[in-house]
């Protein structure tokens, strides 16, 4: 439709269009040059982790990996997005459901109300959870309360993504199931949940990778203890060093390897499920006509 | 005969009710993550702000005092003040930048090529905040990269203080952040407009300009309404930008917060958190019907 008008280009508006082009440019210049300066000055030799580039080297990475301090902030962070991932599936899964699909009264208000943790700022999560746990649960903070913490705040996130599945969903599939005399757990488990699988595989790499990059809630409730993000926080406050650098290039690394995941997963298991379903169905198609020949 | 009839109504009653709560079984979990890990700590914050603090403990005596003491000193008013300021020209700078560049996509780009560039606004957004904050400090940083560069090509002599620690380093900064936020809110409210409204007001007589004024922006309000609470809102509860670049110049309610609570002054950080819990709350009220809050991002 845009290009309709592409043969009447007028000089003005030629250059409009070049003008819009290189703000575009500039945009995405803009948005790109800290990351890519991020990871430029892990590789740097410049000690100092800031221009000018004096020789290329990994040696702050095997320096990222030899620190003890790294390695557990690392398995810190995993075993806390692991259990986030596992809490906020679940919680958000089920929440998807009766969201979507029971006539419950004040819904559009009850969907604000499960998507709030997104809308208030982490640090108000933070405090208020810290005070909470250390005033009247009288718990002490861990990776446990950061846990519970950074739950609160992926939910919604997962809550958002199955339910919009959801909301397309052909519950026809469910009534010819139910028809055919499958219990209501045999639909859910047999024609429901294969159906939203990639909704829920898509929900549950999202909220690891939230978990992952989670700062400011976790800097409240973490106690004594370090993720990747709350360890390079402290380090930040000391001036940027390359091995820093290092550590920060493998988490964008990770996440940006996960968000792609999240994004590409649920059409390739659409894809092989198609292949799988409907791969046969042309040869049986074909047989028939090879076999009047 | 009546009494098996009426037995059977309540057991049948009885079952409609039991499948009624069944419908609703699904929110439990729900129920209890967000009661007893959100709602319950709001509350608390809700109490505490009405209470006091003496000798580090929190007494339950009902008092305004942490309102009176908030709104009594100037330093915090004008915080206050400054915060709202930089929130509403971090958004506004943040919008006035991905319109030009969302109307280009959605306008001049093909489909095809339109994916990746969309892409690549959502990168920025799955690499960590924290490293996108402290980037800059690199980049803004006496030994950082601009004032590297400026002086390896001789522009200045020796580096330029100014860039950072101020209030202009936390507000380019938080247009940084919230880009990805403004431009794809944007992009979806500009990718469902009907390009061919534009070519029917301008055969009517209507200028570029115009057309653009009184067909596009109408039809794209509710997405600039949504793209404005998007980075309006989370600006207000910022408090790593102005921490990490912004100095002593640079701060903002959200610091406040967490100098009030490091300094054992809960009752009055509760307070504080409480008045910008109720900004927000307020100004989602306000523009709720406006407001599209569906996935903006993931699948």
């Amino acid at each position: 439709m845009a290009l309709e008008g592409a043969d009447i280009v007028a000089p003005r508006k030629r250059l409009i269009r070049a003008g819009l082009a290189s703000w575009a440019t500039l945009v995405y210049f803009f948005l790109f040059a800290p990351i890519v300066l991020l990871v430029l000055f892990s590789f740097n030799a410049n000690k100092y982790g800031t221009l000018p580039i004096t020789g290329w080297t990994t040696h702050w990475y095997t320096d990222a990996f030899n620190n003890e301090q790294i390695k557990e902030a690392v398995e810190e962070t995993l075993k806390i997005a692991l259990e986030v991932t596992a809490i906020a599936t679940i919680v958000g899964t089920c929440a998807a459901f009766p969201l979507v699909r029971s006539h419950i009264p004040f819904r559009s208000g009850l969907r604000v109300a499960l998507i709030l943790p997104i809308l208030i700022p982490g640090l108000l999560i933070g405090v208020s959870l810290l005070t909470f746990f250390t005033s009247v649960l009288h718990v002490m903070l861990s990776s446990q309360t950061a846990v519970i913490g950074q739950s609160v705040y992926v939910t919604p996130f997962v809550i958002l993504v199955v339910a919009s599945r959801l909301e397309g969903f052909d519950r026809s599939l469910e009534r010819a199931a139910a028809d055919l005399g499958a219990s209501s757990w045999q639909v859910l488990r047999r024609i429901v949940l294969p159906l939203l699988a990639p909704a829920i595989v898509a929900g549950a790499l999202f909220a690891f990778t939230l978990s992952l990059d989670e700062f400011v809630i976790t800097l409240f409730l973490i106690g004594g203890g370090n993720t990747l993000p709350i360890y390079i926080y402290t380090q930040v406050k000391f001036g940027i060093t390359p091995e820093v650098n290092a550590v920060a290039t493998i988490l964008i690394a990770a996440s940006l390897t996960l968000g792609a995941l999240g994004l590409a997963l649920p059409i390739l298991i659409r894809r092989v499920r198609n292949t799988s379903a409907f791969g046969r169905r042309p040869r049986t198609a074909i047989a028939p006509a090879t076999a009047r020949r | 005969m009546h009494a098996s009839a009426s037995a059977g109504s309540a057991r049948e009653g009885l079952r409609r009710r039991v499948q009624g709560w069944r419908a609703y079984a699904g929110f439990s979990p729900a129920l209890v993550l967000y009661g007893g890990f959100f709602l319950a700590p709001i509350v608390l914050i809700v109490l505490y702000s009405f209470w006091t603090v003496e000798n580090y403990n929190v007494v339950h005596h009902w008092t305004f005092e942490n309102y009176t003491y908030f709104f009594g000193t100037s330093t915090y008013v004008a915080t206050m003040l400054d915060t709202l300021w930089v929130a509403a020209l971090a958004t506004a700078l943040a919008i006035a930048a991905a319109f030009p560049l969302v109307y280009w996509l959605a306008r001049y780009v093909s489909p095809a090529r339109r994916r990746p560039l969309l892409a690549l606004i959502i990168i920025p957004f799955w690499t960590s905040y924290l490293l996108r904050v402290t980037a800059w400090s690199t980049i803004l940083g006496p030994s950082g990269v601009l004032n590297k560069a400026l002086e390896g090509i001789g522009l200045i002599g020796g580096p330029l203080g100014f860039l950072l620690y101020n209030r202009a380093a936390v507000i380019l900064v938080l247009v940084y952040l919230y880009f990805p936020f403004a431009a794809l809110t944007l992009f979806a409210a500009l990718e469902r407009f009907d390009w061919r409204l534009l070519y029917a007001a301008m055969d009517l007589g209507a200028s570029p300009r115009r057309a653009l004024v009184k067909i596009l922006l109408p039809q794209i309000r509710p997405g600039m309404t949504t793209a404005v609470i998007f980075v309006f809102v989370p600006v207000i509860g910022e408090y790593l930008t102005p921490q990490i670049v912004g100095g002593t110049r640079g701060v903002m309610i959200g610091n406040l917060v967490v100098n009030f609570f490091q300094g054992a002054q809960y009752t009055r950080g509760a307070a504080v958190s409480l008045l910008i819990a109720l900004f927000i709350g307020a100004l989602l009220v306000l523009t709720r019907k406006r407001l599209n809050l569906g996935p903006t991002h993931g699948t």
